[in-house]
């Protein structure tokens, strides 16, 4: 089966985001990172796209994803000082919408930086 | 210059992709036309990179900082506090020259600096001594950043607040104060009565106290695989791998965004939007404000 190649993929893994990875993989697994160092390497073909874990988890145990939104946010609401956390291996768009979060519920924001 | 890191091992493309490999119109030679300086407590991987390597006893940077701002500007230093950091006065009058005589110095500083002994203060140190040297020639300072995209949390908390980290809107608008509401301070304390965790993982990192807290209150975990934190906390959420399987954008460590290029197909949502979802469901219940109320506006003032 041939591979499918992505031109100038980016890596996370580290602060250096480089932007100049050659990716091939057939959509389940990446095969080839080309020009990443070891640990974006290892980072790249570490994942698959297999569903290793439960869609969610309430109290440890299986649960669906409405379930579990609908548990985070009641947790959420129920808080008088909820915290806000992390926000480091995310994007961009998520962390605005975390920024929404916090900003809805009247809560603390912070990330790694403060550490 | 890189100060209190181990990019060798840590950012192992640092050097070849942005620092000192690189040959451009002005350094034509690349690494022959640079110089680069390391200063570290212990001999890492990084030395062999480094022209200079000054090993500085540990915890005594800022004092290191502080002698070389005084050196810079021919103020006088003792003897006896060159001693104290474990270097000598031909050493630091050698470095300062160097420094000087620099088209364009460009320090990194790691965790080594800004997570021992004074922590913050040793940053602030040294992005004065880079603001000072700008008497004598361009200079600028920079953090190491690690995983991911830390920095675009800065750069986004700052667009929408404008405060770095460290924020609360307790008061219906944000207020910034590092070391009140710091999450490790908060969760030592034990202030907050519920969490919500993403892309970190604090019951892996965080001193045993912060842990506990989070136990003890309702911690909501989203992260692609199941955490330390994720075993504390009584919500999980498994979300798509950012720059595998999610698409967006991350920022470099000098704040030059990235688009990302997913590419496998996630069986998960992506953070984006179980954020969004949880926005939206909290949005239904009323609002935290006695019966509901919503916060005053500006414009409803004027
Ligand atoms: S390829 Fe290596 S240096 Fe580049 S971002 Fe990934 S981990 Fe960092």
């Amino acid at each position: 089966m041939s591979l499918q190649v992505i031109d100038n993929a980016t890596c996370t893994f580290c602060g250096c985001v480089c932007d100049d990875i050659q990716l091939h993989h057939d959509e389940f697994k990446i095969h080839k990172a080309k020009k990443a160092c070891v640990l974006g390497t290892a980072w790249f073909l570490n994942h698959t796209a297999e569903r290793k874990y439960p869609d969610a988890l309430i109290d440890g145990k299986e649960a669906t994803l409405d379930e579990a939104i609908e548990a985070a946010a009641e947790f959420l609401h129920e808080a008088d000082m909820p915290l806000v956390y992390g926000m480091s291996n995310t994007t961009c768009e998520a962390q605005r919408e975390c920024a929404a979060l916090a900003d809805q519920l009247g809560g603390l924001l912070d990330s790694h930086t403060s550490l | 210059m890189y100060w209190g890191g181990n990019p060798a091992e840590c950012h192992p493309r640092h050097f070849t992709k942005y620092t000192i490999m690189q040959k451009s119109k002005f350094l034509p030679r690349g690494r022959k036309d640079r110089t680069m300086v390391l200063v570290d407590i212990r001999e890492t991987k990084s030395v062999k990179a480094s022209d200079i390597f000054l090993q500085v006893r540990p915890g005594k940077d800022f004092e290191l900082i502080t002698i070389l701002r005084a050196l810079i500007k021919d103020q006088p230093v003792g003897d006896d506090q060159i001693a104290e950091t474990g270097l000598t006065r031909e050493v630091l009058e050698d470095l300062v020259k160097r420094m000087k005589a620099a088209k364009f110095g460009c320090m990194f500083f790691g965790m080594g600096l800004s997570m021992t002994r004074g922590k913050h203060m040793n940053s602030a140190a040294l992005l004065t001594l880079a603001a000072e040297m700008n008497a004598y020639t361009k200079f600028v300072a920079m953090p190491m950043r690690g995983h991911g995209n830390v920095t675009g949390a800065d750069v986004m908390m700052r667009w929408q607040t404008g405060y770095p980290f460290g924020i609360t809107f307790n008061r219906g608008y944000p207020r910034y104060n590092p070391g009140e509401f710091s999450t490790v301070d908060v969760l030592v304390r034990g202030d907050c009565d519920a969490a919500f965790i993403i892309g970190a993982d604090p019951g892996g990192t965080m001193p045993q106290p912060a842990i506990d807290h989070l136990k003890r209150i309702p911690t909501i975990v989203l992260d692609p695989h199941v955490t330390h934190t994720s075993k504390l906390a009584r919500v999980h959420i498994t979300t798509a791998s950012q720059g595998i399987a999610a698409p967006g954008t991350a920022y470099r460590m000098d704040e030059i965004p990235m688009p990302l290029k997913p590419a496998l197909k996630s069986p998960y949502p992506t953070d984006e939007d179980v954020v969004r979802r949880i926005n939206a469901a909290i949005s239904r219940k009323p609002f935290w404000l006695p019966e509901g109320s919503q916060p005053q506006m500006l414009t409803a003032q004027v």
